[in-house]
């Protein structure tokens, strides 16, 4: 938990500092953390691969304003213009293309870079799994189905290199373009399917939804989901810059819902949880620290300072105040910190001297 | 008392014939009882009946009764058995459903909602039971084979089960993870009293374990419960010291190696090897020369200074480690892989089969996969397909859908559509996992045809009772490098890697040799 609130405080700062210099301060300390703290697995892999999303986003954005805003200064070339029918918006598509809009998108999708970076480093570190056994009751079988998911991304890579592979030697080495999505997808599709009914078993056989779900389960389910699609739109609101009224009003429904949520969960027995995390005092401290940094930098907003966001008309260079800097600093915190107990390093360890009797384990 | 009991059990598949057909057995509490039979003779239909899988997650046309310590499935779903019946699938990978190992293994008591104490402990002893403690931090996708296979079945046994159902649990394992996982199992039923109830095709470790045997075919019981012994006498997929036994008429059949060369000892006369054994200088013409063989992957290497021969009508067995290399030279000799050093001059037309047949198939019956293949290269050629669905005894299965196939029927179709392409050299990556008796007769037989017709044959095995009845040569791989490379039998014997007719009665590799033997005096 505490990680995610390192993850929202690096998203707030973002937010708050999109100032490329900024932005690109917080992707290296979120690559820092990455390298010092991710196990080695899939996710860790995944994080290069998030940021270039937030690359090829930032791009089609650029493009994007390129092509629709218009002010008229510092024209870098003219491209023929198409108006679209006033039904459709009536906005100009084409035109001049300006120094001043395109670089003021740029960094504005290099934010975006930023805060994919952020989750990319959430994502690498904090332990999915982990993460739903902290979320309330009614989002337990919800949130195990996702993370089983998330598990089959890698492995269905994995399945497509191998059947391209398969494909290949089926021919003795050259690979035959005609028909080869069909001969890839099925395999990739069946192997998939197969399984998935075995892990299905699996889970079946192993007493998942033993406990079924009561009436309060039920309701905090629906109440759940309200806050998830209160949160998207609260997200929405944000990214897109909406009136400040909208913002407001969706963060009062998350609150409401999740308030409604633990209630109704809160109802029904409490779910039994294996070593269970606890936030233990220096992971409020961590906490705490990561908080501080968006904090610092709304103060010195307020304070005045204007070279949190840059403006590209007239055109200058981003400006960097050190006091700035300064102030991301918490973010880098949990860099001191040795990896969580719970997600201690994979270190090869010889393998124990087994004794001839184990303990007998007790009944059930 | 019984621990698991079938009594009058029927049941189809949707839309399918009989499974299983009146099946009555008993499974006393305490025992090892295993159970086997070829492909698709009901085994996994069988013990997913044990917890319920059958019928509850396949549907299907259920009759008859299992009752599990008290409980019959008729009324309780498996995920009602878990405390008393723990599941483990063939597949090591397909059973994993939370990232970490310790938190999977705790899986089923928060789903059992046991007290966080009870639970604690529970874990640590399940830990401790199968030796996996140090794994506990672990990423499932991480481990070898043989870890994540006992990692499962400590997912299976947290919930402290009465019994256990291993459905063909080391299929998909080199030997030592084999090994392992055995062991494991029967330190369980020792010091646990733990019933077990396994399926298994590899009987060589999983035959010395078993209390009991039963074979099924055809959905039916048709040898009744009995000592293991007894009932593998007669088995045709007998480990090779039984069938070696019952050549001899050593009575009873020894299932161990020990076992049998004390009968071996107590011989007044052995039986002598014949004398026309092939001489290795009249090998055929070199068909592939690889010199100089390197490669790194992910910056590690992975194979250093190999050199390769391979003549005409040559079968070659690659022996080695899991991670020594063998699939990897593989994949070099066929071209999928560019290697970083040496060169390969001549190269004949090569055909890889994966180790996986799954990635391979995706026709809707098994000719049309043959022909696909031949459709792909621009060829039309009747002949052929029908030559090699008839070479690995898949003329009966040429109508049936390829995913319908058991694991080992799979692999031969795998092999048929690669090898129809006419290429001179095969290469076969493990070519026997999963497979039952029936599968690795007609294999073997479809490579000896396949090296008489002046092709040769490259097999990457873990299987060293396939080398010893089809391999001319064989070549020992580790860490990379060439161990040793000469005539199979003289690599084979004195290794770790002698079959077990070498280790009870050498010079033989074979039953068929000592059966031949034994004819001539």
């Amino acid at each position: 938990m505490a990680w995610l609130a390192w993850a929202i405080a690096g998203a707030a700062t973002v937010q708050l500092a999109p100032s490329p210099v900024y932005v690109a301060l917080i992707i290296g300390i979120a690559w820092l953390i990455v390298e010092v703290h991710a196990p080695d697995g899939p996710y860790r892999r995944a994080f290069p691969a998030l940021l270039a999303v937030g690359v090829v986003f930032a791009l089609i954005r650029v493009v994007i304003s390129a092509l629709t805003a218009h002010a008229g200064i510092d024209v870098l070339m003219t491209l023929p213009e198409v108006t679209v029918p006033r039904l459709l918006g009536g906005f100009t598509l084409g035109g001049t293309v300006e120094a001043g809009v395109v670089l003021q998108s740029l960094s504005e999708g290099f934010a975006i870079v930023g805060m994919m970076a952020v989750f990319g480093a959430f994502n690498a570190i904090a332990s999915h799994y982990e993460l739903v056994q902290s979320s309330p009751r009614a989002f337990h079988e919800l949130g195990v189905i996702t993370t089983v998911a998330l598990a089959f991304v890698p492995s269905t890579i994995e399945s497509v290199s191998a059947v391209r592979e398969a494909d290949r030697a089926r021919t003795g080495g050259q690979s035959i373009k005609r028909g080869r999505i069909l001969r890839s997808i099925v395999p990739v599709l069946e192997r998939g399917m197969e399984r998935a009914v075995a892990l299905s078993e699996s889970m079946d056989a192993r007493g998942f939804g033993f406990a079924g779900s009561t009436r309060g389960d039920l309701a905090a389910g629906w109440c759940g989901l309200g806050a998830l699609l209160a949160l998207a739109a609260a997200f929405v609101a944000l990214v897109g810059r909406a009136r400040p009224a909208a913002i407001g009003l969706s963060v009062a429904g998350i609150a409401l819902l999740v308030a409604a949520t633990a209630f109704a969960s809160g109802r029904t027995r409490d779910r039994k949880r294996y070593r269970h995390r606890r936030m233990a005092g220096i992971d409020w401290a961590m906490v705490a620290c990561a908080l501080t940094a968006p904090l610092l930098v709304g103060l010195l907003g307020f304070g005045g300072e204007d070279s949190l966001v840059w403006h590209t008309t007239p055109l200058h260079w981003p400006t960097f105040e050190p006091l700035v800097a300064l102030a991301l600093i918490p973010l880098l915190v949990p860099l001191t910190r040795l990896p969580s107990a719970a997600r201690r390093t994979d270190i090869e360890m010889p393998e124990p001297e087994l004794l001839p009797t184990a303990a007998p384990v007790a009944g059930s | 008392m019984s621990a698991i009991s079938y009594a009058g059990v029927s049941f189809g598949y949707p839309d399918g014939p009989l499974a299983l057909d009146d099946v009555n057995l008993e499974v006393p509490a305490g025992e090892i009882l295993l159970v086997i039979g070829s492909s698709g003779s009901g085994k996994s239909t069988l013990l997913r009946a044990a917890n319920g899988l059958v019928p509850h997650s396949t549907g299907g046309r259920f009759g008859g009764d299992v009752v599990a310590f008290g409980r019959s499935t008729r009324t309780h779903r498996p995920r009602e058995l878990a405390d008393v019946v723990g599941f483990v699938h063939q597949d090591p990978e397909a059973q994993f459903v939370v990232d970490r190992v310790e938190a999977d293994v705790a899986f089923v008591l928060e789903n059992l909602g046991l007290p966080e104490a009870a639970m604690r402990r529970r874990v640590e002893e399940v830990l401790d039971a199968l030796g996996i403690a140090h794994l506990r931090d672990r990423n499932p996708a991480t481990l070898s084979g043989g870890e994540r296979q006992r990692c499962a079945i400590a997912g299976a046994l947290a919930a402290a089960p009465d019994a256990l159902v291993l459905d063909e649990p080391t299929s998909q394992l080199d030997p030592q993870g084999a090994e392992d996982v055995f062991a494991a199992v029967g330190r369980l039923n020792a010091d646990l009293g733990t019933t077990v109830l396994l399926a298994e095709h590899r009987l060589e470790r999983a035959a010395p374990l078993a209390d009991r045997a039963v074979t099924l075919s055809g959905g039916r019981i048709t040898t009744a419960p009995g000592p293991t012994g007894a009932v593998l006498a007669d088995y045709p997929g007998a480990p090779s010291v039984t069938r070696l036994g019952r050549v001899l008429g050593w009575d009873p059949p020894p299932l161990t190696v020990r076992a049998g060369r004390t009968f071996a000892a107590a011989m007044d006369r052995h039986p002598e090897p014949s004398a026309d054994a092939p001489d290795p200088a009249t090998r055929g013409e070199v068909m592939l020369r690889a010199q100089g063989i390197g490669v790194a992957l992910d910056r590690r290497p992975v194979l250093h200074e190999i050199d390769v021969e391979i003549h005409r009508g040559e079968v070659v067995a690659l022996l080695g480690r899991n991670g020594a290399g063998k699939s990897t030279l593989l994949r070099i000799l066929g071209g999928l892989l560019a290697s970083d050093a040496g060169r390969i001059d001549p190269r004949p037309t090569t055909a890889y089969v994966p180790q996986d047949p799954n990635t391979l198939l995706f026709a809707s019956t098994v000719r049309a996969e043959v022909t696909e293949t031949l459709r792909l290269l621009g060829r039309h050629d009747d002949g052929a397909v029908n030559r090699w669905l008839e070479a690995l005894g898949l003329e009966d299965l040429a109508d049936h859908h390829p995913r319908s196939l058991s694991g080992g029927q799979r692999q031969r179709v795998a092999i048929a559509a690669v090898a129809v392409g006419g290429a001179e050299l095969l290469l076969l990556d493990e070519p026997t996992r999963g497979m039952d008796a029936a599968s690795r007769h007609a294999l073997e037989r479809a490579i000896a045809q396949h090296a008489r017709e002046g092709g040769a044959v490259v097999l990457a095995t873990h299987d060293v009772e396939l080398a010893a009845r089809c391999a001319t040569r064989a070549i020992v791989l580790g860490d990379g490098e060439m161990v040793a490379s000469g005539p199979a039998a003289s690599v084979l014997a004195g290794s770790l890697f002698a079959p077990q007719v070498l280790r009870v009665l050498p010079p033989f590799l074979t039953v068929e040799a000592v059966a031949a033997a034994m004819e001539r005096t």
